[in-house]
C-alpha cells in the first residue's frame, strides 16, 4: 500500500469509543484516564488517550492526529524526531527527541500531547499504528479495525477520497458537500465526511489552504545567501572604512606637517558621531 | 566611613539578593529534573511553551544582541569612540547566551538529547537553525571574550595575543550568525499562525525580530552599563550611551514603520483600535518598546540627558521583553482560550538564572579588565574586634560578603522548597468529579428498525414519573455514564426479575449502609475516577463513646493506629456485606475504600454483559459499549436540556465542594 489514510463518516459514528479502547490496548497507554487538575475533561485527548470522541449535541466526531501531508510539527522538529514516512504517516522517534515541544506549537489542529508527568517525557499522538502495520502485526490500524459501525475506515488516500465523494454523491441530501482534510493545510491523510459542519466539533474555524511550513521554508531558503552576503558586506565595509581612515590620517599628518609653520591644528582622528 | 566601604555595602546587599535568588532557583531546578515539567510548571498541552521559552530564550537572545551590534560598530565601522564599552557588551552577550542555554536546558523535556541537533539535522526547521547559530555564536563569543580572561595569566598571554589577531573574522562571523538567528527566532512564529492573535502574527516576523533585537541590544548595553556603574559608584560612559540611544532611536523608528506598515498593508490596523484587551496590550507594548523611547532619545529637551538615556533604555528593554512574551505566549490566549500564568517556580528559576549571570558579570568586572578603569578593590573583611576597655565590639559588620552570600543562598533554597511543594500540591492528583445519583424515568421500548438493539422513547422523567407502569411503558433508571453529563439507560426491573426477584438484591447491592438492603452505588462510589474513603472516623468515635472507645477498633495499644492495624469492618458490620454477590472486588484497596465510579461500574456491569454476549442470549449486542452508551431517544432535545441542567448544577457544586475523602452525608 502506497499511502495510509483514514476516512471517518460522522453520520455513522455512535460514539461508542471502541476505537479509543482499541488504541489504548494496542499502545498500552493504560485503560484509566482521570481529569488531571490542570486539564480539561478526562475524555480530552491526552498523552494516554491518542484518539477520542468529540461530542456535539447529537454527533460524535473522532479526534486524533490528522497526519498532514505537509505537517507543521515535522517541519518544526529540529532533529526530525517527528517525520513523515513514505506512506504519509507522521511518525515519532523518541530516542532523538529533545523535548522542545515546538511541534505542539506548530500543529494547526493543536492535537499533539506531552507526557508532562514524566521525567523522560515523550510527545504523544496517533501514529496510525505505523510500526505494527509495516511489521505486519496489524492489517489496519487498531481503531478502524475495532469500529463496530464501519464509521472509520482505513485505506489509500486516493481510494478513500473516491469513496467519500461517492457517498456524498449517493446521498447529497444527507452529507455536506465537503471532505474535511482534502485541502485544509495542504491536505491531510485523515479525512472526514459529515452532515454537520465540523467546526461545531472543535475543528479550527479558519484553516488556511496552504501547508503550514510554506512561509518558514521560503525564509529558511535565504539563510545561506544571507550568511555569505552579510559576511562579504561586513568585510567590504570594514575595508572601505579602514582605508578612508588611513587616508584621512595620512592627509591629516601631511597637513600637520604643512601647518606646523603656520601653527594651525587639525584633529588627527576625526570621529564622525 | 570611607567611600570604598560605602560602595561595598551597596554591592554586598545587591549580591546577597542575587545569591538569594540563585538559591531559590537551584532548589526549583533540582525539583524540575526530579519531578518533571508537569509537576513544577504551569505548562499544559494547550500551552506547551511558557515563561522559560518566552522570557529566558526569546528575550535572553534578544537582550544579548548588544554584543554583535557594539562589536560591529567598533571593529567593522571603525567607531573607536565606543571601544570602552565593547568588553562589557561582549561579556553581557556571552553571559546572556550562557543564560539562554541554561534556561533552555531547564525547559527541554529531554535536555540530554540536545546533542542530537548536531547528528540529525532538519534543515526545514527554524529551530534547528536557531540551535546551530546559538551554539556557534556562543563559541564565537567565548573566543571574543577569552583574551580578556587569558591576559590575566602571564603564561597564557601569547594565546590572548593570538586570539586578538582573529578579532575581525570573529566579529564578522558573529554578525552573520547573529543576524541569522535573531531573525530566525521570528521565523519560529511563522509556523504557529494558527494559534496567534493577528496583531502579533506577521509574515514579516523574521525582519521584525532582527530589527527589534538590534534596538534591544543597544538599550541593554546602555542599561547594564548604567546599573553597574551605579553599583560601583563610577562614572558611566554617558556620552557613548547617548550615542547608542541615538542609534537605537533610528532602529526603533525602522521597527515602528515595519510593524505598523505590515499591519496596515494587511488591513489589520482596525484590530488595534477595536477596544479589546489585546488592542490595549498592543498599544502599551508599542508605547513602551518604541514610541516613548524614540521621543526620549530624540526630543531636544531630553536627548543625551542621563535620566532619559537610563530610563529610556529601561523602557525599551521592558517593552521588548513584553513583545517577546506576547509573540511567544500571551497573544496565543486569544486563540487557545486557556490563560497561562507562570507558576512561581517558573518565575523563580528564570529570576535565579538572571541573578546567577549578574553575579558572574560582577565577578568578571572585579577580577578582569572589563572596564578601562577597574573598580576599586573591596576592603579586606575583618571581624569586629572586642575592645576590653570600652566593653564593645569595634569594626565592620559581623558578616562578610562571603558569609552573607552563603546565608542568602540557604535562605533562598528554603524558599525554593516552599515554592516547589506549593506547586507540587497545586498540580498533583486529579480533579474531583462527583457522580450523579440514578434517576427514575419512564420509557417506551421498540425494536430498532435500522440498527442493532432497541429504540427508547423517554415518556416521563424526574418528579412527574408515575409509580405504576402503564400502557406498555417501562420504568428505567438514568445512570450517570461519566461522559459530560450523559446517561446510560438501566431497566432495574428486568435485572431484578432475571436474577431472581427480591432475593437477588444482594447480588448487586454488595455493600449496604446499616439497616439498608439496597444502598445506591453512588453512595460509596461517589467520585467518577478517584478512590473514595467511605469510612468516617468522626462518626465512629462519636457513636462508640468518644476517646475511651479507641480500643474497640484499635485493640493492640502497642501498634500504630491506622487502617491496616484496625479490626476489619465486617467484624461489627456483619450484615453490611452479603456473602454471595455477583460483584467481585477486582481492586483490593483496603477497608473502607471504594474504587472510583467508572472502575466500579465497568467491574459491576461489563462482566455480566460480556458473558451474556458470548452466550448469545436473547438480548443481542449486550457486549457492545454503544448498546447502553447511546442517546437515540426520540425526545432527545429534552434529554439534552436536562443533562445540561445537571452539568450546570455539577459545575456550581464543584465551585464550593467539600473534598471527596471522608463521609459527609
Amino acid at each position: 500500500m502506497s499511502s495510509f489514510a483514514i476516512l471517518t463518516d460522522v453520520t455513522r459514528c455512535t460514539g461508542c469509543e471502541s476505537c479509543v479502547l482499541a488504541c489504548k490496548t494496542t499502545h498500552e497507554t493504560g485503560l484509566r484516564d482521570a481529569p488531571r487538575k490542570w486539564q480539561g475533561a478526562a475524555t480530552d485527548l491526552s498523552s494516554t488517550r491518542w484518539t477520542t470522541i468529540a461530542r456535539t449535541e447529537d454527533r460524535h466526531v473522532r479526534v486524533h492526529c490528522r497526519h498532514c501531508l505537509e505537517p507543521g510539527c515535522a517541519a518544526a522538529c529540529p532533529v526530525g524526531a517527528l517525520h513523515t514516512t513514505d506512506e504519509g504517516v507522521v511518525a515519532y522517534d523518541p530516542s532523538i527527541c529533545l523535548g522542545c515541544r515546538y511541534c505542539m506549537m506548530a500543529c494547526p489542529f493543536r492535537l499533539t500531547r506531552y507526557e508532562w508527568e514524566s521525567t523522560n517525557p515523550r510527545v504523544r499522538k496517533c501514529i496510525l499504528c505505523y510500526e505494527k502495520l509495516t511489521d505486519g502485526e496489524l492489517e489496519q490500524p487498531a481503531c478502524t479495525g475495532a469500529c463496530p459501525e464501519g464509521a472509520t475506515i482505513f485505506g489509500e488516500r486516493e481510494a478513500l477520497l473516491t469513496e467519500a465523494r461517492r457517498r456524498i454523491a449517493d446521498h447529497p441530501d444527507l452529507y455536506l458537500d465537503h471532505v474535511w482534510g482534502e485541502h485544509e493545510v495542504g491536505g491531510t491523510s485523515v479525512l472526514y465526511i459529515s452532515d454537520v459542519d465540523l467546526v461545531q466539533a472543535g475543528w479550527p474555524a479558519s484553516l488556511s489552504a496552504d501547508a503550514v511550513p510554506g512561509l518558514s521554508d521560503a525564509v529558511l531558503h535565504t539563510v545561506p545567501t544571507t550568511f555569505v552576503s552579510v559576511g562579504v558586506a561586513m568585510a567590504g565595509i570594514h575595508w572601505i572604512i579602514k582605508r578612508r581612515q588611513k587616508l584621512a590620517a595620512e592627509a591629516a599628518s601631511a597637513a600637520t606637517t604643512a601647518a606646523a609653520d603656520t601653527g594651525t591644528d587639525t584633529p588627527a582622528d576625526e570621529e564622525p558621531s | 566611613m570611607s567611600e570604598t566601604t560605602a560602595t561595598n555595602n551597596r554591592l554586598i546587599a545587591t549580591k546577597a539578593v542575587l545569591w538569594f535568588l540563585v538559591g531559590v532557583a537551584a532548589t526549583v531546578i533540582v525539583a524540575r529534573f526530579a519531578r518533571g515539567l508537569g509537576a513544577t510548571t504551569a505548562l499544559t498541552d494547550t500551552t506547551p511553551w511558557g515563561m522559560w521559552i518566552g522570557f529566558d530564550v526569546l528575550s535572553g537572545v534578544a537582550l544579548a544582541a548588544g554584543g554583535f551590534v557594539v562589536a560591529a560598530t567598533v571593529h567593522v565601522f571603525g567607531r573607536v569612540r565606543y571601544h570602552g564599552i565593547v568588553r562589557p557588551a561582549i561579556l553581557t552577550a556571552f553571559l546572556g547566551y550562557v543564560g539562554v542555554i541554561l534556561g533552555l536546558l531547564v525547559d527541554l523535556g529531554r535536555p540530554w538529547n540536545i546533542i542530537q541537533v548536531i547528528f540529525h539535522q532538519n534543515l526545514h526547521s527554524p529551530l534547528f537553525e536557531v540551535a546551530m547559530c546559538v551554539m556557534l555564536y556562543t563559541t564565537v563569543l567565548a573566543l571574543e571574550f577569552a583574551p580578556t580572561a587569558l591576559e590575566r595569566f602571564a603564561p597564557l598571554r601569547p594565546a590572548a595575543r593570538f586570539l586578538r589577531r582573529l578579532v575581525l573574522p570573529l566579529v564578522i562571523a558573529g554578525i552573520c550568525l547573529s543576524i541569522l538567528h535573531q531573525s530566525s527566532l521570528g521565523t519560529l512564529f511563522l509556523l504557529t499562525e494558527g494559534r496567534m492573535h493577528p496583531l502579533w502574527y506577521s509574515p514579516v516576523q523574521t525582519p521584525l525580530f532582527l530589527v527589534s533585537a538590534m534596538a534591544l541590544g543597544l538599550a541593554m548595553v546602555t542599561l547594564e552599563g548604567v546599573i553597574t556603574s551605579w553599583l560601583y559608584r563610577r562614572r558611566a560612559e554617558w556620552s557613548q550611551f547617548a550615542g547608542l540611544t541615538r542609534a537605537a532611536a533610528v532602529v526603533l523608528g525602522l521597527y515602528l514603520v515595519l510593524r505598523l506598515g505590515d499591519l496596515g498593508a494587511r488591513g489589520l490596523l482596525g484590530l488595534a483600535v477595536d477596544g479589546s484587551w489585546y488592542a490595549t496590550l498592543f498599544w502599551v507594548e508599542l508605547a513602551m518598546s518604541a514610541v516613548i523611547p524614540i521621543l526620549m532619545f530624540t526630543l531636544p529637551s531630553s536627548r543625551g540627558q542621563p535620566w532619559a538615556t537610563g530610563w529610556g533604555a529601561l523602557l525599551v528593554v521592558a517593552g521588548f521583553v513584553l513583545h517577546r512574551a506576547d509573540v511567544g505566549g500571551i497573544s496565543h490566549i486569544a486563540v487557545t482560550g486557556e490563560a497561562y500564568v507562570p507558576a512561581l517556580t517558573e518565575l523563580a528559576a528564570s529570576l535565579g538564572i538572571v541573578a546567577g549571570l549578574a553575579l558572574a558579570f560582577l565577578f568578571f568586572v572585579e577580577k578582569l579588565r572589563i572596564w578601562e578603569e577597574p573598580p576599586a578593590a573591596p576592603d579586606h573583611f575583618t571581624r569586629p574586634a572586642y575592645d576590653a576597655v570600652g566593653r564593645q565590639f569595634i569594626g565592620a559588620p559581623w558578616l562578610g560578603g562571603g558569609q552573607r552570600a552563603v546565608l542568602a543562598t540557604i535562605l533562598g533554597a528554603v524558599l525554593g522548597v516552599v515554592l516547589v511543594e506549593g506547586q507540587l500540591a497545586a498540580r498533583a492528583g486529579t480533579r474531583a468529579a462527583p457522580v450523579d445519583a440514578p434517576r427514575n424515568v419512564l420509557i417506551a421500548r421498540s425494536e430498532n428498525a435500522d440498527g442493532p438493539g432497541h429504540r427508547f422513547e423517554l415518556v416521563a422523567r424526574g418528579g412527574d414519573t408515575p409509580c405504576e407502569e402503564t400502557d406498555g411503558h417501562r420504568r428505567a433508571l438514568l445512570i450517570d455514564s461519566g461522559d459530560a453529563g450523559r446517561f446510560v439507560l438501566y431497566e432495574h426491573k428486568c435485572h431484578k426479575q432475571r436474577l431472581g426477584g427480591r432475593e437477588a438484591c444482594a447480588l448487586c447491592h454488595h455493600r449496604n449502609l446499616p439497616l439498608d438492603q439496597a444502598t445506591s452505588c453512588t453512595y460509596c462510589h461517589r467520585d467518577m475516577y478517584e478512590v473514595t474513603d467511605t469510612f468516617s472516623h468522626e462518626v465512629h468515635e462519636r457513636e462508640l463513646g468518644g476517646r475511651a472507645s479507641c480500643v474497640a477498633c484499635h485493640p493492640d495499644p502497642g501498634a500504630a493506629k491506622g487502617r491496616d492495624t484496625a479490626r476489619p469492618c465486617d467484624e461489627c458490620h456483619r450484615f453490611a456485606a452479603p456473602e454471595e454477590t455477583l460483584v467481585r472486588a477486582t481492586m483490593d484497596l483496603g477497608p473502607g475504600l471504594a474504587p472510583g465510579y467508572m472502575d466500579a461500574m465497568h467491574g459491576l456491569c461489563l462482566r455480566c454483559h460480556l458473558e451474556q454476549d458470548e452466550a448469545a442470549s436473547a438480548e443481542p449486542y449486550l457486549g457492545r459499549c454503544a448498546t447502553c452508551h447511546r442517546i437515540d431517544f426520540s425526545d432527545k432535545d429534552a434529554l439534552i436540556r436536562q443533562t445540561r441542567a445537571v452539568i450546570d448544577a455539577r459545575v456550581a457544586r464543584a465551585a464550593g465542594r467539600p473534598p471527596v475523602e471522608g463521609m459527609n452525608p
